[in-house]
């Protein structure tokens, strides 16, 4: 298996997308440590340290690839463009016109694109000025207490054409990321958003881990350090387990004659995965859960509800917050299944070809056949992601590690789910030429 | 006959579709549908905890229907996409370490 590696690296075009990937992820590193101008850079290496996990940004610098708590130029990370595309997907079932440009093809799929970037700049304007209003009040390293961090001090000069100057330098970052993005669906492996969320989420590992192994008291910390290795080990193939099953429903095409020549009477399956939405409702729950905190951070969390919220949504670990968290999740599963799987459509498509579900009749009875199914088949798929996901804040009651338990599951959801994808692309790409692949 | 709305069974011959007994005349049949789907509300007056039940029970049937991996490719795959994974983190915290300390010569 492992020689399949080295032979995707031999196959010329295949090494090169290879190569073009991982030339733009040294990029993406590169510009995620390179501090926004105006920023103390000395003062924010110290708080660094020294916070280490801040609670509030915990999720959210994990899905920046720690780049957030840093303030470089990539500090927002891929997050406003997914957050865009997000939004767009949501909104296309809404607004009548995106409805229609969607179904125009690819053009209508181009303009959509368009409003997603305008989108994504929007987001990052408000979102750095948020993180640099907070960065400069001194709130973004509250927790830190130490000689050497002064949370005020890392705007030394903060004259408005100075915090001008970072907004404007932290939105042209994240165009950049989001243009790198594209520039690896384009032309290298994978699709360039979730790649880059991977590298974000990766980035974050080994420290953490370490994390887990300087804190932990049994065995000098090695013994919570193998436990949390072999429940990611686990969790891992639990992953790729569900992401693999699919149940199949039998598509029938009519065979037909063309001329002289018969087309069609294949027989084909749709397969439905049990999880049909992926890992979009955990990244979209854990970024709409994070926006209290946000709220409640801006306005000096002094205030009753800010109190309040402080104490049930900014740490992982209070019942409320998991409940929550797990509700969106499956809501969101539905919503996403709904929105990108529309069995009319299937249906519809199915009747034009001629293909047919065997004891089905065509058009409606379908549609209503699949729907049934659909239904019935995400609500193990939807409760088993917030199962998952929810894993890192159980094991931060049960172990009292820290909150971005490494292998907790949006980052095991993330990593695995990408992994997968990519891994199979690349195979796909292998057999085309008809090389063995790493799949046997 | 099977019955949809009552069973695990997928719905694979609706029956509300018009499959009576064959013996029955056209208009029979057809003046048996609103009788049909008067049938549904009925079906739904159930009480909650049945209606729970049955749905209950037909996702099983789905779940017993869905083609899961078998050991051998779950295997596969899992030491693939562990091996991937190990070689992107180690890629990157390498990458990280190099910048981490440009930076800090350049800036610090």
């Amino acid at each position: 298996m492992l020689t399949a590696f080295a032979r995707a690296f031999r196959t010329p075009d295949l090494r090169k997308k290879l190569l073009f990937t991982l030339a733009i992820i040294v990029l993406f590193r590169i510009g995620s440590h390179i501090p926004v101008p105006g920023v103390s850079f000395e003062m924010v290496r110290s708080c660094v340290e020294d916070s280490n996990r801040n609670s509030l940004f915990g999720l959210v610098n994990m899905f920046s690839g720690g780049a957030l708590l840093q303030l470089t130029i990539f500090a927002l990370g891929i997050m406003p463009y997914i957050t865009a595309s997000i939004i767009l997907q949501l909104l296309t079932v809404v607004i009548p016109r995106l409805e229609a440009l969607k179904k125009e093809g690819q053009s209508g799929t181009a303009k959509i694109t368009q409003y997603t970037r305008y989108l994504t700049i929007a987001l990052s304007i408000l979102q750095s000025t948020a993180l640099i209003a907070t960065a400069r009040s001194g709130a973004l390293f509250s927790s830190a207490r130490s000689a050497t961090c002064d949370p005020q001090g890392i705007v030394p000069d903060d004259s408005l054409f100075r915090v001008i100057v970072m907004v404007a330098v932290m939105t042209a970052g994240t165009s950049t990321i989001m243009w790198l993005g594209e520039l690896i669906t384009d032309r290298g492996i994978g699709n360039g958003m979730s790649i880059l969320m991977f590298v974000s989420v990766a980035a974050g590992f080994p420290a953490a881990l370490w994390t887990i192994k300087e804190q932990g008291t049994i065995g000098g910390g090695w013994v919570p350090f193998f436990t949390v290795i072999a429940i990611g080990l686990v969790m891992v193939g639990l992953v790729v387990f569900v992401e693999q099953a699919q149940r199949r429903i039998p598509v029938q095409y009519a065979k037909r004659m063309i001329g002289r020549r018969a087309y069609g009477g294949t027989s084909t399956y749709i397969p439905l995965k049990v999880n049909q939405a992926g890992i979009i409702p955990v990244i979209f729950a854990s970024s709409l859960l994070y926006i209290p905190a946000l709220i409640a951070q801006f306005s000096g969390g002094k205030s009753d509800w800010a109190v309040w919220i402080e104490r049930h949504f900014v740490k992982g670990d209070h019942p409320l917050y998991m409940i929550t968290y797990f509700l969106l999740i499956v809501f969101f599963a539905f919503f996403y299944v709904a929105i990108t799987f529309n069995p009319e459509e299937v249906a519809d498509n199915m009747k034009k070809y001629g293909g047919f579900i065997p004891g089905i009749r065509a058009g409606r009875p379908t549609a209503e056949y699949l729907n049934y199914i659909l239904t019935r088949i995400t609500w193990p798929g939807s409760l088993y992601l917030g199962m998952i996901a929810l894993v890192p804040s159980i094991a931060l009651v049960l172990f009292n590690a820290n909150q971005n338990f490494p292998f907790g599951g949006t980052s095991i959801l993330i990593i695995v789910g990408v992994g997968l994808e990519t891994v199979k692309q690349i195979e796909s790409q292998l057999q085309q030429r008809n090389y063995e692949g790493f799949l046997r | 006959m099977t019955e949809a709305h009552g069973s695990t069974a997928t719905p694979e011959h609706s029956s509300s579709d018009g499959r009576g007994s064959d013996d029955e005349p056209p208009g029979g049949r057809r003046a048996n549908r609103p009788k049909g789907s008067s049938g549904k509300p009925e079906q739904k007056k159930k009480n909650l905890f049945a209606r729970a039940a049955l749905f209950y029970r037909q996702i099983i049937a789905e779940l017993r229907k869905v083609v899961w991996p078998t050991r051998n490719e779950l295997s596969t795959y899992t030491t693939v996409v562990i091996v991937f994974c190990l070689m992107i983190i180690g890629i990157v915290y390498g990458l990280d370490l190099g910048f981490a300390k440009a930076a800090l010569a350049i800036f610090g």
